[in-house]
Parts: structure tokens; C-alpha cells; sequence
């Protein structure tokens, strides 16, 4: 388990969706399932998901590319 | 598995899932207050720091809470050694003034026994004096009797002997000195 995540606990979103990528489900389908119960999922256009997410991370100012490593190092880490 | 690694669009959806909900959902740092970011390494030292403070602190709580109990047990074991000592104190002194009250009663009844001894013997020695004087008296009372008895028997003697001398009386003395006498 990644450490910073045994340290702050686990994220069931997160979890939920590295469980839906190694079932091989679509990204998009679970997105939309989620955004289901989720209402902070709603507006967003889960059909271009790439797009979305730049631009989740440039109206709140993250780097993108710097996330994008984490939550690889996150996967890999919880993956075997 | 088709789409199991991030050479397609999962990793999209990672993003937009970690800039959702957050990393963890417990705190992240990141350049916008009001959002969940990825955490940083301050943000991991803090999270750690705060951690080994609480636990230190919840030790310290633990241990002040161990000493109260502790300090509470040992006033409370002094209060009942002390609660003890003050009930055999007050036994102790109970028998004591009870073996004195004991003692002063048995004083009490002994000099009471003497005196009453002292008012026997005093009627007593009362009683012996009066009859000595008694006995005194009788024995005086006897010897005066003895006495006029011996008065009245001389009286008696010597009114015989003067009646029998009265008949020499009568007669006339013989002689004028005789007379006179």
C-alpha cells in the first residue's frame, strides 16, 4: 500500500476505480455510474475525460503531470 | 484487460477522481485552499508530526490518568490507616478510662466497706465504753451500799452498845469526873 495513503487512509473512490480498470471496465461507464450518486460528478462531460480532467486541474491550479505520477505510483502500488 | 493500464483513458478518470474527491479525503495541501489536491511533503511531515503528537499526548493523558488513579489509591489507603489508627486510639482510650472508671468504683466500694467497718467498731467500742461505765458505776453503786451497810451495822453495834452503856448512863456515875464526862 502507498504510504501516504496507509497514513491518511484509504480513498473508496479511488480503490472502487483501480477495482473497475483491472475488471477491464470502461472508464467513462464507471465515471457516469458514479456521477449517478455523486453529485460533484454532475456537469462535468465524462465523454471527454482527458479534457475534463486538464481542466479540473487548471481551475484549481494542480500539476497535472506531477498528480499524474502519484496516482500511477498509487496503481502500481496497489495492483499485485 | 483491455484497458488496465493507463495507456488509455483511465488515468483521465484517476485525475478526475483524485481532483474530485481527494486524495484520502483527509486533508490535502495543494495551491487552492478550496479544493482536495495531491499532498505534499510538508503536508506528509505535518500529518506525521501531528500523529506522533497525538500520541504522545494520548501517552501523557494516559499516564496522568494512571497517576491520578494511583495518588487517589494511596490517599485513600492512608485515609482508611489513618481511619484505623483513630478507631484503635479511641478503643485503647475507652478501655482505658474504663479500667480507671473500674479501678475508682473498686476504690469507691473499699473505702464505702471501711467506713461502714469504722461505724461497726465505733458502736462497738461505743457500746464497750458505756458498759465499762456501767460496771463502774454498779461497782461504785455496790461499795457505797457496802458501805452504809457497814454504817448501818456499826450504828447498830454502837446503839447496842450505847443502850446497853445508856443503862450505865441511867444509873448515875459514881463520881463527879466521871459526870462531867
Amino acid at each position: 500500500m502507498n504510504p501516504i495513503m496507509n497514513l491518511l487512509g484509504n480513498n473508496n473512490m479511488m480503490m472502487q476505480a483501480l477495482g473497475a480498470m483491472m475488471r477491464g471496465e470502461s472508464p467513462r461507464t464507471f465515471l457516469k455510474n458514479l456521477a449517478n450518486n455523486n453529485p460533484q460528478l454532475k456537469g462535468l462531460n465524462l465523454d471527454n475525460l482527458e479534457g475534463t480532467a486538464k481542466d479540473l486541474c487548471n481551475q484549481r491550479n494542480i500539476d497535472i503531470n506531477s498528480l499524474k505520477s502519484q496516482i500511477e505510483e498509487f496503481a502500481n502500488s496497489n495492483k499485485s | 484487460m483491455g484497458e488496465s493500464s493507463f495507456g488509455g483513458e483511465w488515468i483521465f478518470a484517476f485525475l478526475i477522481i483524485a481532483v474530485i474527491f481527494g486524495w484520502g479525503g483527509a486533508g490535502f495541501g495543494g495551491g487552492n485552499a478550496n479544493v482536495a489536491a495531491y499532498a505534499t511533503m510538508a503536508d506528509v511531515n505535518s500529518a506525521i508530526n501531528n500523529q506522533s503528537t497525538q500520541q504522545a499526548l494520548a501517552a501523557i493523558q494516559l499516564s496522568s490518568a494512571n497517576n491520578n488513579y494511583e495518588t487517589a489509591q494511596l490517599i485513600n489507603a492512608q485515609s482508611l490507616a489513618m481511619s484505623n489508627q483513630n478507631n484503635t486510639n479511641l478503643v485503647n482510650a475507652i478501655q482505658g478510662f474504663n479500667t480507671t472508671n473500674q479501678t475508682i468504683a473498686n476504690g469507691f466500694a473499699s473505702v464505702n466497706q471501711n467506713i461502714a467497718d469504722l461505724g461497726y467498731k465505733m458502736d462497738q467500742c461505743c457500746c464497750s465504753i458505756k458498759t465499762m461505765m456501767l460496771e463502774r458505776e454498779l461497782q461504785a453503786t455496790t461499795n457505797a451500799l457496802q458501805n452504809q451497810q457497814n454504817i448501818a451495822v456499826n450504828q447498830a453495834q454502837s446503839e447496842f452498845l450505847l443502850n446497853t452503856m445508856g443503862k450505865w448512863v441511867a444509873n448515875p456515875a459514881s463520881t463527879a469526873a466521871y459526870a462531867a464526862k
